[in-house]
């Protein structure tokens, strides 16, 4: 996978991030990133992510009590890391 | 071991035993300890830590943590859970340790410094746990060691003060004439006077650096005028010495930036004071400045006698002194150098040098321009 499409994953998780955390959306994915991958945002891949979304899990629970809004939002996170790329016929 | 032995009722009871052997672990750690699920719910919080908070266990189990344990800064305004170390070390997946006031059920505020961890199972975070301590005792030994410090040091220099002032007036003639030997005995007591006053600023910016208790308070300065400030200060001691020093604080562009004039202005006072003192006669010393987008960088460079290679990763460490400095200047203490680098570390900045025996030294502070903190 090349950056262009590791960084268009980011932008699809910081967009599905952005609905849930608001402005600290950013912040908050860049910390786990770099942190748990010891990678940038931009070389985000889908099996990166798969790991990343236990850690996203308990920590966004510490930011909203609603366990319902944390498994919508980890469900959306989890159909981004399982979607299939299209490939050309 | 037998079949019988081996089999899901001597497993069962096994997990029994290691329960139950865990819980009395739990309950009876003589700190605060709370466990919390996946989703922030608290699942387990021993008596010290109900003691500490004041809630009981009903209270307590099943409650979402951040509602439940409220931390407060000093100024009792309830911190940004992204910013608490239970978020942290979820985002990290490492042990966060920090010092935190906790708000009780009754509204008290208690210091503690706590340590969290994830749980892990299968490298996959399931929980955490937090272990805490009231440090409130502490922290009260802690206020009254310096307000001692403090009170002892006002009072060491009220009496100096009369000294210093009684001791210029003789000089200057206002109670009659003084012969020359009475002169130079007058001015090794102001020298004394002077070098105690100094050692008592020093002895009191390290207690409050060794406890915690420096205040960094940011003002939006000029760093020419604060460097202009700390030449002209230092410009008698210079003369006194026969050092030329060079500002040249001018040479490159500088914005305003954002720090602490007071603690900026204590560092580069101690290492120009460094300099002067270091310096052979008709020696040199200049204070240059430079800015990034990012860092101002303040770099001292004298021509004096210079750090000993052997010994330069010791130059911060606290009552170093080097060996060719101590033959020639007898009256430092080795706080200096320990005290900037406290307060280069306060100002969130960083200190280096580079020195060549005999050819001197130069001391570089870089610290944030901190356009983005207020």
């Amino acid at each position: 996978m090349n950056s262009q499409s590791n960084a268009m994953l980011y932008d699809k998780v910081l967009k599905i991030t952005n609905v849930y955390l608001g402005p600290a959306a950013d912040r908050f994915m860049s910390r786990q990133i770099q942190n748990h991958l010891n990678k940038e945002p931009n070389e985000l891949t889908e099996k990166d992510l798969v790991s990343l979304i236990v850690w996203i899990k308990v920590s966004v629970s510490l930011l909203t009590e609603d366990s319902g809004i944390v498994d919508e939002y980890i469900t959306k996170l989890n159909e981004l890391a399982n979607a299939k790329t299209p490939t050309k016929s | 071991m037998s079949d019988a032995q081996s089999g899901p009722d001597n497993t069962n009871q096994l997990i029994v035993e290691k329960q139950a052997e865990m819980e009395a672990l739990f309950t009876s750690i003589g700190d605060g300890a709370i466990t919390t699920d996946e989703f922030g719910k608290i699942t387990r919080i021993n008596p010290k830590a109900r003691q500490i908070l004041g809630f009981s266990e009903k209270e307590m189990i099943g409650g979402w943590f951040p509602n439940k344990i409220v931390a407060v800064n000093d100024q009792d305004k309830i911190i940004n859970m992204i910013d608490r170390p239970i978020t942290k070390a979820f985002l990290t997946g490492k042990t966060i340790s920090e010092k935190c006031i906790y708000r009780t059920k009754k509204g008290k505020l208690v210091p503690v410094n706590l340590s969290v961890s994830p749980i892990l199972v299968d490298s996959k975070p399931l929980g955490a746990i937090q272990v805490f301590r009231d440090i409130t005792l502490e922290e009260e030994v802690d206020r009254m060691k310096s307000e001692f410090i403090s009170l002892a040091s006002h009072q060491l220099r009220t009496p100096l003060s009369s000294i210093k002032t009684y001791s210029h007036m003789l000089i200057e003639g206002y109670m009659g004439d003084v012969n020359k030997d009475q002169q130079k005995s007058l001015r090794t007591i102001i020298g004394a006077t002077n070098r105690m006053n100094e050692l008592i600023s020093t002895l009191l910016n390290i207690t409050r650096m060794e406890s915690g208790t420096i205040r960094v308070s940011l003002k939006t300065i000029n760093a020419k005028t604060l460097v202009d400030e700390v030449i002209e200060e230092l410009n008698l001691l210079a003369n006194e010495r026969s050092i030329e020093i060079n500002n040249l604080s001018g040479k490159y562009q500088l914005d305003v930036i954002r720090t602490d004039p007071l603690l900026l202005k204590e560092i580069l006072i101690n290492l120009m004071t460094n300099g002067i003192k270091y310096t052979p006669e008709n020696g040199k010393i200049s204070l240059t400045v430079k800015q990034t987008t990012e860092h101002i960088t303040f770099c001292v460079a004298d021509s004096g006698w210079g750090i000993p290679e052997d010994v330069q990763n010791q130059i911060f460490s606290k009552f170093f002194r080097a060996k060719n400095i101590v033959k020639r200047e007898t009256t430092g203490t080795g706080l200096g150098l320990y005290l900037v680098k406290g307060l280069v570390d306060a100002l969130e900045g960083r200190i280096w040098f580079k020195s060549k025996p005999k050819h001197g030294t130069k001391f570089y502070v870089e610290i944030p321009n901190g356009k983005n903190q207020h």
